[in-house]
């Protein structure tokens, strides 16, 4: 029975009713294109705007975070004593206790005599906690007084950030010793560096003995879940240990479900698959009812609902398949200006790729599940009626 | 017999819409995959303007609320949720300006007061403004029942529209800010926006206790809300309030508070690009599928329009009819599409709390999107109708 014809006669006749009409195919993949740079550029910010909120962590190195109890995310960690960082410091697994203090301050020489907020970053310029090494080099700078490091992401409202300017934050004057390329992710317009001593200046209410943050790394070898569950024993109940993975968890969460960014780009991700949906289905459809006496004629000689079926599929994967690949190119475009432009790690990950093409998948399957319906009523009566 | 004139009264019965009415009618099936198309396209863009919206409208809510005319600031200030506070004698100064009747401080806090849940125990960061009770400066009708209450010390109104975390909804008989305790003494809804959670109003005094002048004293003022006398010259007023405070207060309207706030969003935030940019994804889209149900319908329609050439109807009048068609395939997705935002604006508003709203203007600018992707499509398919041969119906 020609029912049961192979899938590549089914490819056959779907490329030449593709390449039959090749304007109106061009115009399909154009849409289905546009719709899947869409899904792209809104996965992209989905992805994007926690992994922006976890910029500091992801350039810093450490193993285990240790946070107050009322952490709420890197911007708004709570306080906790240093004496804690010190007791971590004694445990066989730790090599290093880094303490971070964070603050928000005015920098009072922005440009038009505007005050822009300016986030501060309070560490010890000994311990190297940057995964950048250039950064790390620069720290030694800190241990002067008055002396800050500045973040080149730091908007232009700032002013210039050329070394060796002095600038007013709060109400004193410090000195630009140099610009380090970290990103400001979503700490503030602009960020500076401080050794804890400089901190306590510009934050007079401010004491050392009570931390923001502290990061530690394990000497080599060491598990940081064991590490992790040894500390918590060590340190009591009023601080927070979290892991890596545990960490990014917690901030993911805390972007996606605490802001609006979840719901916002999360509703763009499914209308950008729908349209791409009506895009292709528009297509088939289209073609399904042109080609309706040819279907018809197919059905009179023996070929069954499913070859047909069979055929709309494979159109709907080769017009998804031309749109995908020169979406992806052009995805992996915008990723790389709004990485310039932000300095936000919006990557293109081998799960992303993966995701976003069984989305193509299945727009592609949704819409000829649609045009199925038009292809039912290719009746053979017809040819003749 | 048929003459030219009775085809010109032929074509007028025929009117301005039925023709195209009734290709549009002919095929229902088609008729839902267009306005489906159509539609799926216009509720892009309409989310995507909606949510633009929102964006900027989210953070100038609370300066549309403020009471006034003209109000002082710090000139250093770059944005409205930014503590930059002058001295209240500032505002004594131009208060004592001839053509000011009323001149009364806004105190705020973003970053230093902590609301706790009396819920579950957690603290939050929260907006706080503050004002004499006796004088308020925020325009919100429901706080008005509970402004003489407001004048006790350690008591607030707090906002049902905040986030759900925060616990204000329904707001509980008690809670703390930076650990003393408050009494809530009402609410009102007002909602988050992208960096508060929620908004607390509390006395001057309740203020002034939490968050006590460094330097002793009355607290600082935010914002100076001053309101003019009828009879004033609002552009002299200006002027003189200007020359009786220091210069490092600036006086400004309401339209340039509003115009600075939505200056820095628009500097500091990709909002409005990335709006933008599914907005004119929407309008291609949409135009693809226009052109695509157009040009089908037009190639189906090819031998009755020969036909109708053949009879003597000009190419203009078919032009004309393709036209009108597209115009309808336009509303056929446009109102459903409508339709269905205004009620995902309802869910989504309510779900992330933002000021999604339906407004004219967003319904006029959709439709105009729309119309314009739709027409622009027939142009581009309507070569087809010109090049109709009547010798091809055979």
């Amino acid at each position: 029975m020609r029912g049961e014809a192979g899938w590549p006669v089914r490819f056959a006749l779907a490329w030449r009713i593709l390449t039959y009409d090749k304007g109106r195919t061009a115009l399909a993949v154009a849409g289905v294109f546009l719709a899947i740079v869409l899904v792209f550029v809104q996965l992209g910010f989905f992805i994007a705007v926690p992994r922006g909120g976890m910029l500091l962590y992801d350039r810093t190195r450490f193993d285990l975070l240790i946070a107050s109890t009322s952490y709420e995310y890197q911007v708004q960690p709570g306080e906790f004593p240093l004496s804690r960082l010190e007791r971590a410091k004694t445990a066989p697994e730790v090599a290093l206790a880094s303490p971070l203090y964070f603050g928000s301050a005015k920098w009072r020489s922005g440009e038009d005599g505007k005050a822009p907020d300016v986030f501060v970053i309070g560490l010890d310029p000994r311990d190297r906690i940057f995964a950048s090494e250039d950064i790390n080099l620069q720290l030694n700078v800190l241990d002067r007084t008055h002396t800050v490091l500045v973040d080149s992401m730091t908007r232009s409202m700032f002013g210039p950030l050329t070394t060796g300017r002095t600038v007013e934050i709060d109400d004193d004057k410090v000195k630009i010793g140099g610009n380090y390329v970290l990103g400001t992710g979503f700490m503030g317009l602009g960020v500076i560096l401080v050794s804890a001593q400089n901190f306590v200046h510009l934050f007079p209410y401010r004491q050392l003995d009570q931390v923001n943050l502290g990061l530690i790394q394990l000497k080599p070898g060491v598990d940081p879940h064991h590490a992790a569950a040894s500390l918590r024993t060590l340190l009591g109940g009023d601080t927070r240990i979290f892991t890596r993975p545990e960490l990014e968890t917690h901030e993911t969460a805390y972007w996606t479900t605490r802001t609006s960014v979840g719901l916002l780009f999360g509703s763009g991700l499914i209308i950008s698959f729908i349209v791409g949906v009506m895009v292709v289905y528009q297509i088939l459809a289209t073609q399904v009812s042109r080609q309706l006496p040819q279907f018809a004629t197919l059905k009179a000689v023996g070929y069954g609902d499913r070859f047909l079926g069979g055929t709309v599929i494979i159109m709907a994967l080769l017009i998804v398949m031309a749109g995908f690949f020169p979406a992806l190119a052009a995805a992996l475009g915008i990723y790389a200006v709004i990485r310039d432009e932000t300095l936000l790690p919006v990557e293109m990950s081998g799960t992303r790729i993966a995701a976003v093409f069984a989305a193509t998948l299945a727009m592609a399957a949704a819409s000829a599940l649609l045009s199925m319906s038009s292809l039912r009523r290719a009746d053979p009566a017809d040819l003749f009626g | 017999m048929i003459t030219t004139s009775n085809l010109g009264r032929g074509r007028r019965l025929v009117g301005f819409v039925p023709l195209a009415w009734r290709n549009l009618l002919a095929n229902k099936p088609r008729l839902l995959r267009s306005s489906g198309g159509i539609g799926f396209a216009v509720l892009l863009m309409l989310m995507q303007l909606g949510f633009e919206r929102a964006f900027f409208n989210a953070s100038l809510e609370v300066i549309r609320l403020l009471d006034g005319d003209i109000f002082l600031q710090r000139a250093s200030k770059y944005r409205f949720a930014t503590k930059d506070p002058f001295p209240a004698r500032d505002l004594e100064a131009a208060r004592a300006v001839p053509g000011v009747a009323s001149a009364w401080p806004l105190y705020a806090a973003w970053h230093e007061l902590f609301w706790r849940n009396p819920a579950d125990g957690k603290n939050f960061l929260v907006r706080v403004f503050a004002f004499d009770p006796d004088h308020p400066v925020l325009s919100l009708p429901e706080l008005d029942a509970n402004l003489k209450d407001l004048s006790d010390l350690d008591t607030a109104i707090v906002d049902r529209r905040a986030r759900r975390f925060l616990g204000m909804d329904p707001p509980p008989p008690a809670a703390e800010l930076n650990g003393s305790k408050i009494k809530i003494i009402g609410s009102f809804a007002l909602g988050p926006d992208f960096e508060n959670d929620g908004t607390v109003v509390i006395g001057d005094r309740t203020f002034a206790k939490l968050l006590p002048n460094p330097r002793g004293g009355r607290p600082d003022v935010e914002l100076g809300v001053i309101k003019l006398t009828r009879e004033s010259d609002p552009i002299a007023v200006r002027q003189a309030i200007a020359a009786a405070v220091p210069s490092d207060v600036a006086v400004l309207t309401k339209a340039q508070l509003l115009e600075i706030e939505r200056k820095f969003q628009a500097d500091v935030s990709s909002a409005g690009p990335i709006f933008a940019m599914g907005t004119l994804v929407g309008f291609v889209v949409g135009m693809l599928i226009a052109y695509q149900i157009i040009y089908t319908d037009v190639a189906e329609q090819q031998p009755q329009y020969a036909t109708m050439k053949a009879m003597g109807y000009r190419t203009r009048y078919l032009v004309q009819v393709v036209l009108e068609q597209a115009i309808l395939s336009a509303l056929a997705g446009w109102v459903p599409a409508w339709l269905v935002s205004i009620l995902l604006f309802r869910i989504v508003g309510a779900v992330a709390l933002l000021p999604l709203h339906m407004t004219m203007e967003l319904a006029l600018i959709s439709l105009l999107l729309t119309l314009s992707m739709c027409l622009i499509s027939a142009i581009l398919a309507v070569r087809r109708v010109i090049s109709a041969d009547p010798a091809e119906v055979f």
